[in-house]
């Protein structure tokens, strides 16, 4: 009964779900929903910052584990659900009569991210994530009339079974070395083998490597990302593209830690190897981009290598790095995506921005902060974010790769500054968009908010962000 | 010393000038709010000038608080007798564009104030810092409100020219940025006093890296040949408040990143690189001044100039002379001085004619005669006149040149015969002769506003050409410690 405690903040989501499932008929022309799932999702927020305090502590027969690590990642999971929420009150035109449906399958999603963040063992790590990847497949097609988003959950839903397909053949490789899936149990039992003897470790950690890269979207996994996000309502791409890859990497920080972490070069290689790819090709790829969501695909696939920088020296610093990327990058994209919903059907293309800043002076400068914190400059939290992970490739003794980061962030520096450029040094040519609701614009503030903070004060985090 | 932290105050009151004008900002309210918070920033920091002791040898109103406790990085600002003179540069000259700007902008003027103190906050900031990462911050903070300055309030190619400073200005920061970190893993401090104590921890070997990291990031901003050409677009298609800052701060930074990280921090890196930075140098004082020669658009001109005189600073940096420094930092606050001045003189003929061709001028000075003398004071500023400012500090970096090598010295001497060459040649044709028809019918004498703006600066022009003692004699004791390592 008392490992109960540890997941409390699941509860209250999932919980919230079953009673939106149950109530569903009658609450579905009214917010009902929505305000549930913010009030959940802060709710979880809180719940885990207060358990954050309690020590940590392993339960469910040492599957699922309480500490730092996991609450740091579950305060995430439900800011990100409560900014998600707010942000998807725009979207709702004609398919209003999926509005409870959809914040079902938001709880339950982010459910299971909160069970993946904190599990212990490969197998409830594989439950965990394909309920958060099944739900987010569902979420990308639930426009039923709109064929780019059934085309879209489609493709997700394909190449999503062919990555959970090699994440579970890699578990299965692990066990048959091992004999167990339990993280403490599979560390010790590989600090046995050294990668020159035993190919068959190899292949098995560069399977489970992957299918985690496939969910944070990480070169050459990455494909589905840009369709699945054109596709998507713009909300749910913030969400795929803050939420689920900050789960991603957050899995990928705890099993490289706590399970392989004896095999650093095997994890150094394939972790430089996905890292540099993802930065080279996200940057380059996002400059050819006229859709603004996939250009936010692109760049988002571009940060997933950024993140992984911290994890390739396999030090708890360069972990702790890893989350604190995380963190902020899951704001500033949810705050980008987020201006992208609020502008609605002018927002999805570039040139929707031309002569934005003329018109709507409030909204452009927040998309200004956004880009110019996914580009990297100070004093925003893309810097702070920036700075941790270049310091950990460096500590690794990667100076190459550090000098390539850099220089992708400056090309990067050129699609983000052209939708600036559209913005601010171009005369409006479309009509006005209509003001922002509040509730968008309660979510934006709070992106805002973090990216500010995160920027002047980097240390305000770093008390938090303690590796697994 | 005093009541309040001096340096933070001074640094951060145009920041909040400009969250004020974000917030309240009318149209008419914002001019009036934007004079308000330059003019009280330099009343807020003459404490600084009042009470700096000239002949200490430590920094001066240093503040310190904890800022990133987890990597020991300490908020920590102070003034020494380099930066001292370029906090006040920065805060005249951030007064003076707001007066120029004060009927040149008549589009989104909120937004366009709040970017000018934005970039002053950044401005003062470099100089204030002393630890390397906030100095960083502030390096980098300059960059946005920049490039929307440009982009948004300049000339038909804004855009172009935009981009390409961001760009250009970017890569060679992130470049610093690998030099940061890489300096904190060896050094485990980023104060600049910590770094100077504990240069003997990095290696000779690593030393060359990174000074051609930060290299990358100062060499752009000052610019150094062959990393020049952002400036001509950036300063011609500029707002004249966007070229004053660039001329008369922006391009500064370079060399101070010098001064205050290279050659303290690097000494063996600034030996390794020691002539390919003169042949540079020299390269840049007699290709500028060539390609100055050849231009006919006012403001490229003076851009162009601004290439030759730059390779004058980083030229007597690099000499490590203690004439050679002493020279090239005078001249960089003379060309501060002058090339703002000039800027502005083009800003205020431009706003008459709207055009920039040399080719559209001529006789001004029979329409404009107080127009007329002030331009010819900052030309013949610009072009080394015994008397006027400029003059000692070329004076100062031709002689650290010779002492280093005769022919380095002859390259100056032949730029400085260059420069007066291009500055008077401008003058003729814009200013004697017959009047251009074109020019028929406009009031082009200035008004009691824009001789108000120049005032102040033809009086340090004049005052530094006869009494350059006045800064000469903060530089004294801190570059007794920067050359100290060094025999010329």
């Amino acid at each position: 009964m008392s490992d109960l405690v540890l997941i409390i903040p699941e509860l209250v989501l999932a919980g919230t779900a079953l009673a939106l499932i149950l109530s569903a008929r009658r609450i579905q022309r009214t917010p009902v929903a929505a305000i549930g799932t913010v009030l959940a999702a802060i709710a979880a927020a809180v719940i885990s910052g207060l358990l954050l305090s309690r020590g940590s502590k392993i339960g469910f027969g040492g599957m699922i584990a309480l500490d730092g690590y996991s609450q740091f990642f579950k305060v995430l999971i439900g800011a990100t659900l409560a900014v998600v929420a707010l942000l998807s009150v725009n979207s709702f035109g004609e398919e209003r009569a999926m509005r409870v449906e959809y914040h079902i399958l938001l709880l339950l999603a982010s459910t299971g991210m909160m069970l993946a963040v904190s599990a212990h063992d490969l197998l409830p790590l594989y439950l965990s994530l394909e309920l958060m990847t099944l739900c987010s497949q569902i979420l990308v097609g639930i426009r039923v009339e709109s064929p780019a988003s059934n085309e879209a959950g489609v493709k997700y839903f394909l190449l999503g079974s062919f990555a959970s397909a090699l994440l579970i053949y890699g578990i299965s490789l692990t066990y048959g070395i091992t004999g167990t899936t339990d993280f403490a149990g599979i560390a010790s039992a590989v600090s046995q083998h050294s990668a020159a003897n035993n190919l068959l470790l190899v292949i098995a950690i560069g399977l489970v490597a992957a299918g985690l890269a496939f969910k944070i979207a990480a070169v050459p996994l990455h494909t589905w990302a840009p369709d699945a996000y054109q596709g998507a309502s713009t909300p749910i791409a913030a969400f795929l593209a803050s939420g689920s890859k900050a789960v991603g990497l957050a899995v990928f920080g705890r099993v490289c830690l706590a399970a392989y972490g004896s095999q650093a070069h095997t994890l150094s290689v394939i972790l430089e190897t996905l890292a540099g790819l993802s930065i080279v090709v996200g940057s380059i790829v996002a400059l050819s981009q006229t859709d603004m969501k996939r250009l936010l695909a692109y760049s988002s696939i571009a940060h997933a290598g950024y993140a992984l920088l911290g994890l390739i020296g396999g030090a708890p610093a360069g972990a702790s790095a890893t989350m604190t990327y995380a963190f902020f990058y899951t704001f500033m994209t949810l705050g980008a995506f987020g201006v992208v919903a609020a502008l609605g059907k002018r927002g999805e293309q570039l040139e929707g921005y031309r002569g934005l800043a003329a018109q709507r002076p409030g909204t452009a400068m927040l998309m200004l902060l956004f880009l110019v914190s996914l580009t990297g400059i100070p004093p925003t939290a893309g810097f702070t974010a920036k700075f941790g992970v270049i310091l950990s490739v460096v500590r690794a003794g990667h100076i190459p790769l550090a000098v390539l980061a850099v220089a992708c962030s400056v090309v990067s520096a050129f699609f983000y500054m052209r939708v600036v450029v559209l913005m601010y040094m171009n005369g409006p040519e479309e009509p006005e968009p209509s003001g922002l609701p509040a509730p968008v614009f309660a979510g934006l503030a709070v992106a805002a908010l973090v990216t500010v903070i995160g920027g002047i004060a980097p240390g305000s985090l770093a008390p938090w962000a303690v590796s697994p | 010393m005093t009541a309040y932290p001096v340096l933070t105050a001074t640094t951060f009151l145009p920041l909040v000038g400009a969250v004020l004008l974000l917030s309240f900002g009318s149209e008419r309210l914002a001019r009036w709010i934007a004079l308000t918070t330059t003019v009280a920033t330099l009343a807020v920091s003459t404490p600084l000038y009042w009470n700096f002791d000239k002949s200490s040898n430590a920094l001066q109103f240093v503040e310190s608080a904890a800022w990133i406790p987890s990597l020991n990085i300490s908020y920590s600002m102070g003034v020494d007798g380099i930066s001292l003179p370029f906090i006040l540069l920065a805060s005249i000259l951030s007064i003076l564009c707001v007066g120029a700007s004060w009927t040149a902008i008549q589009t989104r003027v909120p937004e366009f104030y709040a970017a000018l103190l934005v970039v002053e906050t950044a401005m003062i900031g470099v100089f204030a810092a002393t630890n390397l990462l906030l100095f960083f911050v502030f390096w980098e903070l300059m960059l946005v409100p920049m490039f929307l300055l440009i982009g948004i309030w300049g000339g038909p190619g804004r855009v172009f020219a935009s981009v390409k400073f961001l760009i250009f200005t970017l890569s060679g920061s992130v470049l610093m940025l690998v030099g940061i970190i890489a300096i904190y893993r060896a050094c485990d401090t980023l104060d600049f006093q910590g770094l100077a104590l504990g240069k003997a921890s990095l290696p000779p070997a690593q030393q060359v890296w990174l000074f051609a990291g930060f290299l990358a990031a100062f060499a752009v901003k000052v610019p150094m040949f062959p990393l020049h050409t952002w400036l001509p677009n950036a300063h011609t298609e500029a707002p004249t408040a966007g070229s004053v800052i660039l001329a008369g701060i922006l391009l500064k930074m370079g060399a101070y990143g010098f001064l205050r990280v290279s050659i303290p921090i690097l000494p063996y890196g600034v030996q390794f690189f020691l002539m390919p930075m003169l042949v540079v140098s020299a390269v840049a004082i007699i290709y500028g001044a060539y390609v100055t020669l050849v231009q006919t658009d006012v403001k490229r001109l003076i851009a162009f100039s601004s290439v030759s005189h730059m390779g004058f600073v980083t030229l007597g940096i690099f000499t490590l002379t203690r004439s050679g420094v002493e020279g090239a930092v005078l001249q960089m606050i003379n060309h501060g001085i002058v090339s703002a001045a000039l800027f502005l003189c083009v800003g205020m003929i431009y706003e008459r004619t709207h055009t920039r061709e040399i080719k559209d001028y001529g006789g001004v000075a029979r329409m404009a005669p107080v127009y007329s003398t002030l331009l010819a004071l900052f030309c013949l500023a610009a072009a080394g006149t015994p008397g006027l400012n400029s003059f000692v500090g070329e004076f100062l970096i031709i002689g650290g040149a010779f002492q280093r090598h005769v022919w380095l010295g002859a390259a100056a001497v032949w730029g400085v015969a260059l420069g007066t060459t291009y500055m008077i040649w401008l003058y003729y044709r814009v200013v004697m002769g017959k009047v251009n028809p074109t020019l028929w019918g406009l009031r082009l004498e200035l008004n009691a506003r824009e001789v108000a703006t120049l005032a102040p600066l033809a009086l340090l022009v004049l005052y530094l050409g006869v009494y350059p003692e006045s800064v000469l004699s903060y530089l004294r004791t801190p570059l007794d410690r920067l050359l100290a390592g060094f025999t010329p």
